[in-house]
């Protein structure tokens, strides 16, 4: 075996995966050949090298790791309970939305008919207590020929 | 790895048990692999801290995804996937390619050498020449991220060309090819160190 193919098997030996005839071989070229044998010496040191620096690293971070279902455990709660809030953006986005929805109703309103949507004045409205015990108020337009109820407020206190 | 060599509950089985609702399942899961989880995330992102992140938020990613988990294939292949992206993703962000000093804090008895996987033969050997740790450190930093993650998978978990290809969704030729430039560099590093 001349050191082009000593070269070539190195790698091969490192990964356990040369058969015994040639890493027989490979064993009696290294032997008598320094150049061949440092190459190998380093390929090989290689793996053994870095587990042991990972070996290190990880004994200085044992208790942590000893720790660590209990870390994961607490992630998952916590993503559990970040999935069941409510964002605070989605908890207060019907806010604006109420309130545009109610503008629009109110300059709109009623939308297709002959009246100018931008002038209220035209708008026939007043406002009723139509329900005494809980004093409902409806704002209701009585332009048409049956009264509409625009809005309703309720509130049970008064 | 799945759970029976050690005559353990398959991993499958854990799994099943996970999602039927029983979490302590899932501890066992990552009682069963913490340990090499770690050992590849800290070979990819070099800093034990940052490692322990990347554990944690590796599981509990995989908790959450364990429905698309395929019965018959291997967990830790699956989780490995989303370890490893988590370990690059990491790296990426803290752009951590500074120098990672190389902790000796083991040697003067502030942990136990009693650690959660298999350790290597020779920890003592490294732990005294420093140097070496540091040419070491500084040769894996140096290597492209896919490359880092192949030595890593290889040498220190073991894995198979096979593996490491479902791992890093790539052909077993370019396992190949990453681990030859990988080992390259650093049996270079090992060299001149060597050679003083």
């Amino acid at each position: 075996m001349d050191c082009r193919a000593a070269l070539g098997k190195i790698e091969a030996k490192a990964d356990g995966l040369l058969p015994r005839e040639a890493e027989a071989e490979l064993a009696a070229h290294l032997a008598g050949c320094p150049a061949c044998a440092a190459e190998d010496a380093s390929i090989s040191a290689t793996g053994p090298v870095l587990r042991a620096l990972t070996a290190i690293r990880a004994m200085g971070k044992a208790p942590a790791l000893d720790a660590m279902w209990t870390r994961v455990r607490a992630g998952i709660e916590e993503s559990r309970e970040a999935r069941r809030r409510p964002s605070w953006v989605a908890r207060w986005a019907w806010i604006p939305a109420a309130v545009a929805l109610a503008v629009l109703a109110l300059l709109f309103y009623p939308a297709g008919t002959d009246r100018s949507p931008f002038h209220p004045s035209t708008f026939d409205v007043a406002v009723e207590d139509v329900e005494s015990e809980v004093a409902t108020v409806a704002l209701v337009d009585k332009g048409e020929d049956l009264p509409r109820v625009i809005w309703i407020i309720e509130d049970a206190k008064t | 790895m799945n759970g029976r060599e050690d005559g353990g509950v398959p991993d499958d089985a854990l799994i099943r048990t996970t999602l039927a609702g029983d979490d302590g399942a899932f501890g066992e899961l990552v009682e069963r692999y913490k340990g090499r989880a770690f050992a590849v995330a800290v070979g990819i992102v070099g800093d034990g801290d940052d490692a322990l992140d990347v554990v944690q938020d590796s599981f509990i990613k995989a908790y959450y995804k364990l429905k698309e988990f395929r019965f018959g294939s291997n967990f830790y292949t699956w989780f490995y996937r989303l370890l490893v992206n988590q370990a690059i993703d990491r790296w990426r962000k803290s752009a951590r390619s500074a120098e990672v000093p190389f902790d000796e804090s083991w040697l003067s008895g502030d942990a136990s050498p009693t650690g959660a996987f298999a350790y290597p033969r020779t920890p003592e050997d490294l732990a005294r020449d420093r140097e070496l740790g540091d040419a070491l450190q500084r040769a894996v930093d140096s290597l492209p991220e896919y490359h880092r993650a192949v030595i890593v998978l290889r040498e220190v978990d073991g894995m198979a060309y096979d593996e490491i290809a479902k791992v890093l969704g790539c052909s077993v030729g370019t396992v190949m090819s990453r681990l030859h430039y990988a080992r390259g560099k650093l049996k270079e590093a090992l060299k001149a160190h060597r050679e003083g």
